[in-house]
């Protein structure tokens, strides 16, 4: 089945490339896409899902690089200042538009890149332990007012120690934020029974929560997540809070706006194929797709957004 | 247990191919300075998208068997530990290839690594949902005492002089500050640049001391002819070696499968951790480092003990033991399979023939070590002419490819130079290696383990893993101590 489904992704990619090639002498070379993780993780496995999805659009290849450094900040760096040519496309991450705000990104900055379009975004879990006295989201932050409450989070300054900050200022309770090296130490940490809570993204804590060893109390998402229609919403609780992270592709400014265009509807097309649809399914991934034009405007929205919360928190540089 | 079902799923053809293929593979990536096994697991693991999920699964298992292992063969051949797996091996491995017995130490090395992984599949594939339960009650406490146990083994690495250990240690541990701290965010010697913000990564620094450190020495003597030849006897190895194989293998492989199940810490502490503690056990510990067989099969067993013992966090709870085993979730994960106890409950026959799969890759493993030995000495008899530039090229390439960052390859280069005058002052680099390899997680779990305690020292004596960690250090600090004085009294110089 998964075969078949490759298959016609391909061929439908075929058939594509077909009709756009002549009007556009691109791609003439191998097209590498920066990916500013490590192989093997959750940005790299899609990544690689989609280029492989697309691969009949590119005869010299496509191929994925894995420049790592700096939390996200070398590769994005290296994909930015890359020459406007469409060789080198970068998957950009939430990770753009809050590191320039913490000081630690380099030069990294959205203005820099064109979005080509964004294809998965995943929201904060207010996760806790399945034994947990605490059932609601308003449970647990009416506890955090008397007694203290350890949330773990991904990392000091990272996005899910900004999901959990500004829940705190929603709320008006202080937690203690214990930061983990990464989202699988703070979830065995919660596993443990060490910590009282996470705000890692959905995806990172769902397979605990099919196991029956975590329960997810409330996502702080704009609405409800369609692989979670079940779990309530921060804002439906009364606390407007949404805090999410998102992946895309982005290439240097200057790009021709025709290179630009093609990749747009290249990867679009690769996003919407049976293939990719699964492999997203499989793994537990939304997809959010995004036109280049909507992108633009959610990056500039989130770099507005994340500078102020950095800025109250007191992370910033 | 092992049904019919999980035989034909095992030994299907192709799935016994895909094993094979791994383990070859992996011993090819593991030989290679800077293509570490998670390297290599990461790099085959797309292949495995399209395939079914036990041959799959069953492919990367080979790569990660075949790494760990293969890590040793160039630790005791160049003395470039090719994965930090490998780390501790050259301690003793590569002054068996200065006497000429390279192929001694490479059978030693591959049974001790065959004895270490077998122990680490029987303990996986009997006690695996138990032993899991354990792995929770980690918490920061007992990471940062368990870091400090590894720490402890820079007393058994120093070499003749403990003072220039302890010294080296704490270079490596200074230089593990460098970077974003991880608790409060703080910028510590980053200078502005982007690539000190994650700190330095320790494997570019691990090539630079051992491989292009004994790669500026070759320069010197580049047309000596050389000293040792690829003859060999025997690649099996000897009666007494078996012996002391026999006692020191089983024992570390355990210790291994030990460390293996802790997430978060893996071969490289786990071979450290053996060999400073079997030498700290030794009836002749002054020898170790000289080249003696237990200075190889303790850190060899340990780390291939490792393998089945990360796999038991990983399969039955979902929660990676150590960096392999998080990219092995994120290919289940792609096969729309979810590890932790779903698993074990819905596909019993996929868990029993991982099982299998484990035990088949540690035999594949040993028979190819074997089989192979003789070629691998070849190597020694390629002049020199032709070897250092090769190890030359072989380090710039190793340490650019782990993050396709040519910061690395400086930081390479820079730690050559460091280690070729550490050579030349009798200071052994390995304490260096592991303090930064334990620096940040003895640092980050401090401070976590305060933080979640709110400021009380008391969190490091709250449960009663923290008393065994004690315990273990009490013993590792205090043995040597007093072997010495025993050994002082009985004569010995």
């Amino acid at each position: 089945m998964k075969r078949i489904g490759c298959a016609l992704a391909l061929a439908a990619a075929l058939v594509l490339a077909a009709g756009w090639a002549p009007s556009l002498d691109y791609p003439r070379s191998p097209v590498s896409i920066i990916v500013p993780y490590g192989a093997g993780g959750g940005t790299d496995l899609i990544g690689r899902a989609l280029a492989d999805t697309v691969k009949g659009s590119f005869p010299r290849g496509i191929a994925v690089e894995n420049r790592l450094g700096g939390g996200g900040s070398v590769g994005m760096s290296y994909g930015q200042n890359a020459r406007p040519d469409g060789n080198i496309i970068t998957n950009i991450t939430v990770e753009l538009v809050t590191l320039p705000h913490t000081g630690t990104g380099g030069d990294i900055s959205h203005e820099k890149f064109i979005p080509l379009i964004m294809f998965n975004s995943t929201y904060s879990a207010v996760t806790v332990q399945k034994s947990s006295p605490h059932n609601t989201l308003k449970d647990l932050l009416t506890a955090a007012k008397t007694d203290p409450i350890q949330v773990g989070n991904s990392g000091i300054g990272a996005i899910w120690h900004l999901a959990a900050a500004s829940l705190e200022q929603a709320a008006g309770v202080e937690f203690i934020h214990v930061p983990f090296d990464g989202a699988a130490p703070a979830i065995t940490s919660l596993l443990g029974g060490h910590i009282d809570a996470v705000t890692v993204s959905y995806a990172e804590v769902v397979s605990q929560v099919d196991a029956g060893e975590l329960k997810v109390l409330a996502v702080l998402a704009p609405q409800r997540l369609p692989v979670a229609p079940d779990i309530p919403t921060a804002t439906e609780l009364g606390y407007n809070v949404s805090v999410g992270s998102w992946r895309g592709f982005g290439v240097p400014l200057n790009t021709p706006p025709e290179i630009v265009a093609w990749l747009e509807k290249t990867f679009t097309d690769g996003v919407n194929s049976p293939g990719f649809v699964k492999f997203m399914k499989d793994t537990k991934n939304d997809i959010e797709l995004l036109s280049s034009a909507e992108y633009a405007k959610r990056l500039a929205r989130d770099y507005e957004m994340f500078g102020k919360l950095i800025n109250d928190l007191g992370l910033s540089k | 247990m092992f049904t019919a079902e999980v035989f034909a799923n095992v030994f299907e053809p192709l799935t016994l191919l895909y094993l094979v293929v791994g383990v070859a593979a992996g011993i090819g990536i593991g030989c290679l300075p800077g293509l570490t096994a998670t390297m290599g697991v990461a790099l085959v693991l797309p292949l495995t998208f399209g395939m079914e999920a036990i041959p799959g699964i069953l492919l990367l298992l080979g790569v990660y068997v075949g790494a760990i292992y293969g890590g040793s063969v160039s630790a005791i051949l160049i003395r470039t530990p090719g994965t930090p797996a490998a780390a501790a091996t050259v301690l003793d491995g590569y002054e068996f290839a200065k006497r000429g017995e390279a192929g001694r130490a490479l059978g030693i090395s591959t049974l001790s690594s065959f004895v270490g992984g077998m122990i680490s599949c029987v303990i996986l594939a009997i006690m695996a949902p138990w032993l899991a339960r354990i792995a929770l009650k980690f918490s920061s406490p007992e990471f940062f005492l368990l870091a400090v146990f590894g720490l402890c083994v820079i007393a058994s690495i120093s070499g003749a002089s403990l003072a220039k250990g302890l010294l080296c240690g704490a270079l490596g541990m200074i230089l593990a500050c460098v970077g974003i701290d991880g608790i409060t965010a703080h910028m510590r010697y980053t200078y502005g640049n982007i690539n000190l913000l994650s700190g330095i990564n320790y494997i570019p620094v691990m090539i630079g001391l051992f491989a292009m450190s004994q790669a500026f020495e070759g320069v010197e003597d580049i047309f000596k002819r050389n000293a040792v030849t690829g003859a060999i006897p025997s690649v099996l190895p000897r009666r007494s070696d078996l012996l002391v194989m026999a006692r020191v293998a089983p024992l570390c492989g355990l210790a291994g499968t030990a460390i293996g199940i802790i997430p978060g810490a893996g071969a490289d502490i786990a071979a450290f951790v053996a060999y400073g503690q079997t030498k700290n056990l030794s009836k002749r510990p002054e020898l170790f480092g000289t080249g003696i067989p237990e200075g190889v099969a303790a850190p060899e067993s340990a780390n291939n003990g490792v393998t089945g013992g990360a796999l038991i966090p990983m399969l039955t709870l979902g929660v990676p033991g150590d960096a392999v085993a998080a990219i092995m979730i994120g290919a289940l994960t792609v096969q729309g399979l979810q590890p932790g106890p779903l698993l074990f409950r819905n596909h019993p026959a996929l868990i029993n023939s991982v099982f299998m799969g484990m035990f088949l890759a540690n035999i594949v493993m040993c028979l190819m070590g074997f089989f192979c030995i003789r070629a691998f000495v070849k190597v020694l008899s390629i002049p020199k002419a032709i070897l250092t530039p090769a190890i030359f090229m072989l380090c710039v390439v190793g340490s650019y490819a782990m993050a396709n960052n040519f910061f690395d390859v400086w930081t390479m280069l820079v730690f050559g130079i460091v280690g070729y005058f550490l050579n030349k002052i009798d200071i052994i680099a390995s304490p260096a290696v592991l303090g930064l390899i334990l620096g940040p997680m003895a640092e980050s779990h401090f401070r976590r383990a305060l933080l979640m305690g709110r400021g009380s020292y008391g969190v490091f004596f709250s449960t009663p893993l923290t008393w065994i960690f004690w315990g273990l250090i009490a013993f590792s600090l205090f043995l040597p101590f007093w072997q010495r004085r025993k050994g002082g009294s009985a004569g010995r110089k």
